[in-house]
């Protein structure tokens, strides 16, 4: 892995790697492990993000815009994919009192 | 080009009467009043008369081609009337007594209900208009087509009180009769289409005449007409058609079943017309008949077979409408043998003259049955001619004409077949044929008597359902006077019988037929006498006679089971038929059909019931399978690119 230059400053590009996986396995974590709608949500921007900043680190570094482009478009999805969920959360607090998602299990086989 | 009165117009009319008065009646139109349905249904028929009767006086004699209904390559099927004196005369016949019967209905029919009344009127109308395509159908298509539209009104009409469980079996026994007949029909056709490349009648028979003189046959056709496989295959599967419709024999189990029907359709479709068809069909194809001399031979033996064989069993029935169901077969065996031998004219005088007395028999036997609250036992009968004076004196010139007692009808049309087999040059075999009509005639001589004894001279029954009858209503009584009248008058139009007078049948359907073929001489009149007497002395012994049935058990019983001919259709088809259905129903729909419709829904039921433990409905356990998957995927992935 060669070096990205930042600033003036050179940082090697496993660094953006590593910090995009640490971010990416928190995300996933917290989808895991949380029970709260809104904490899910939010983790899963946090992967999302994860993902951007992988691509824009690739981008950089192979001189390719379409990863900078990609990122942009990963963004306006997570955008697009909060408003639906946070309306989708709206609407079910509004007939019930669910602060757990465990409670939405009504589909159960 | 064709203005309402042209010939054209007129025998579409003919047509479109009955077809119109059946489509006004059809679905809700019993609920218009009542009297709409009486006026519509007879006078549907009684318009069609009056455009056959234009037809008849305007001497039409055409083809006429309305439009092509089908035509693909050399295949084509145009929608063609055959307007000749022969099928004017049948439709003379049909519209004329189907108009008198249509018309006694209406006071026949007046306990039924509003629907049945208007669905009686319905189904005779479309009875009438299949009738009329069949003997107006100009090709072989449209004849099928007429062929089966008469079968399809005779099942709604026989099973017409659908209540009763015995009226629909007959009706369902009538129409797996005739639709045996209708694919001898239609293999029939296949094979002339196959040999002369048309379904039009006039270009089949154009092939047929002795003495052609067409263009194209010089060409095209050398085929040896005599002796020709091809053409006795067509004619022997036509003449199935022919016997299933006219209940001959061994098609014949279905008629006296038929009586299950209102006693107005007995008279019209299952005696004066539509039984008769088969007796048209073998009179339009004279041209193929005439050179297949075996399918020829064959309709006059089945003809004098059957005359013969209803006949003994008319003896012994003890239903009034059964013993006149078998002595139609009988009359109708007549018509066979005579256009079997060839005697062509003579067989449609007898159909005509047989439409007359036989329809006359039927309504009048309607009158006595409507009176004796539908009581149709002749043992439960008796004392009739007293308490039912005019109805009796009806029933008594319709009884005469049938054993041929100069001068009604029947005398003159029956004696003219036995006469012209008599007396037929050159063949020994018509002479046989004679000796079995002659017997016939006796026959028929003593059941007409025994019915008469039986109904109408001696002491009522102790259980007759009714002390003092009632009148038949006027309705009633005018077809059936008007019908006497033509029983008593009609055979004046032709007596050869006798050797001299006139023979306006012969000559008007000589253009469509043939002319006579051989004159009889003395002997034959002599002859012809000797069987009336011989008749009407068994007619008058048998008010007399003692009953022979102690004497012949085994006779009796012989008769009375019909010949086991529906004992042996039962063993020989309908039960192994039976055991075939219960097989397949035991041995292969249950275990093998629903078996494995029923497995597989097993098996889908159990392998749901374990899938389904894997939808815990929890949020995180899902995002556990995503992200394993995600990860084993990325795994192997990397162990990929690194090998």
């Amino acid at each position: 892995m060669s070096t990205l230059t930042i600033g003036g400053s050179q940082l090697d590009a496993s660094w953006f790697m590593l910090l995009s996986a640490v971010l990416f396995i928190l995300g996933a974590a917290g989808v895991l492990v949380r029970r709260n709608p809104l904490v899910i949500l939010i983790c899963i921007e946090l992967m999302l993000n994860a993902a951007n900043l992988a691509l824009v680190a690739f981008s950089r570094q192979l001189q390719n815009m379409e990863g900078q482009l990609f990122a942009l478009m990963s963004m306006t999805v997570a955008a697009a994919e909060a408003v639906v969920g946070l309306a989708i959360l709206v609407d079910i607090f509004r007939v019930r009192d669910a602060e757990d998602v465990d409670d939405l299990s009504e589909l159960k086989g | 080009m064709s203005t309402l009165t042209s010939p054209q117009t007129i025998t579409l009319l003919v047509l479109l009467f009955p077809a119109a008065g059946a489509l006004l009646l059809v679905g809700r139109g019993w609920r218009l009043p009542r009297r709409f349905t009486v006026i519509v249904g007879p006078l549907a028929v009684w318009a069609s008369f009056i455009c056959s009767v234009n037809l008849f006086l305007n001497k039409v004699n055409a083809d006429f081609t309305y439009w092509t209904w089908i035509k693909s390559g050399s295949f084509e099927v145009p929608f063609n009337l055959l307007v000749d004196n022969l099928s004017i005369f049948m439709c003379l016949v049909i519209t004329g007594v189907g108009g008198l019967i249509v018309t006694y209905s209406v006071g026949y029919m007046s306990h039924e209900d509003g629907p049945s009344y208007a669905r009686f009127f319905t189904y005779m109308d479309i009875f009438i208009f299949s009738m009329l395509l069949l003997v107006l159908a100009g090709n072989f298509v449209f004849l099928i087509v007429g062929w089966a539209m008469v079968g399809l009104s005779s099942y709604l009409l026989i099973g017409f009180w659908y209540q009763r469980r015995s009226a629909v079996v007959a009706a369902r026994k009538a129409f797996v009769m005739n639709v045996i007949g209708d694919v001898g029909m239609i293999l029939g056709t296949f094979v002339l289409f196959v040999q002369f490349h048309s379904v039009r009648f006039n270009d089949v028979f154009v092939f047929l005449n002795p003495n052609r003189n067409c263009p194209q046959c010089l060409s095209s056709m050398h085929i040896v007409f005599s002796d020709n496989p091809t053409l006795e295959l067509a004619a022997f599967l036509l003449l199935v058609g022919a016997v299933a419709k006219s209940a001959q024999l061994p098609l014949h189990t279905w008629l006296p079943d038929a009586m299950e029907g209102p006693t107005p359709v007995s008279a019209l479709i299952h005696a004066a017309t539509m039984v008769t068809a088969g007796v048209y069909l073998v009179g339009r194809m004279h041209p193929i008949y005439d050179v297949a001399v075996y399918a020829h031979g064959a309709v006059a033996i089945i003809g004098a077979v059957t005359a013969l064989f209803a006949a003994t069993i008319a003896i012994v029935q003890t239903d009034i409408k059964r013993v006149l169901a078998y002595s139609t077969m009988s009359q109708i065996g007549y018509m066979f043998l005579a256009v079997g031998i060839g005697a062509y004219s003579a067989g449609f005088f007898h159909l005509l003259s047989h439409a007359f007395f036989k329809a006359l028999l039927f309504l009048a036997a309607g009158n006595i049955i409507h009176s004796m609250n539908d009581e149709q036992d002749m043992r439960k009968f008796g004392g009739l001619w007293r308490d039912m004076k005019p109805t009796s004196i009806t029933f008594l010139v319709g009884s005469l004409s049938l054993v041929g007692v100069i001068p009604f009808v029947g005398f003159f049309s029956k004696e003219q077949i036995l006469g012209a087999a008599f007396s037929k040059p050159d063949d020994s075999a018509a002479q046989i044929l004679w000796a079995v009509g002659f017997v016939t005639a006796l026959i028929t001589g003593f059941y007409t008597g025994r019915m008469w004894w039986l109904a109408f001279w001696r002491k009522p029954a102790a259980d007759r359902p009714v002390e003092h009858p009632h009148a038949p209503p006027l309705v009633m009584m005018i077809p059936v006077a008007i019908l006497a009248v033509l029983a008593v008058i009609g055979g004046f139009i032709q007596t050869r019988a006798l050797g001299f007078g006139p023979s306006q049948v012969s000559d008007f359907l000589a253009s469509a037929v043939g002319p006579v073929r051989w004159e009889g001489g003395g002997t034959e009149v002599a002859v012809t006498f000797l069987t009336m007497i011989l008749a009407t002395a068994l007619f008058l012994g048998a008010l007399r006679m003692r009953p022979w049935s102690s004497r012949f058990p085994w006779a009796q019983r012989l008769l009375e089971h019909k010949y086991y001919f529906d004992e042996l259709y039962d063993r020989v088809f309908v039960r192994p038929m039976d055991w075939v259905a219960g097989f397949a129903l035991r041995d292969v729909e249950r275990p093998l059909i629903d078996g494995v419709v029923i497995d597989t829904g097993a098996v889908t039921r159990w392998s749901a019931g374990g899938l389904s433990l894997t939808q815990s409905g929890y949020l995180r356990n899902y995002v556990l399978v995503f992200v394993g998957g995600a990860v084993v995927a990325a795994v192997i992935l990397l162990v990929r690119a690194n090998s």
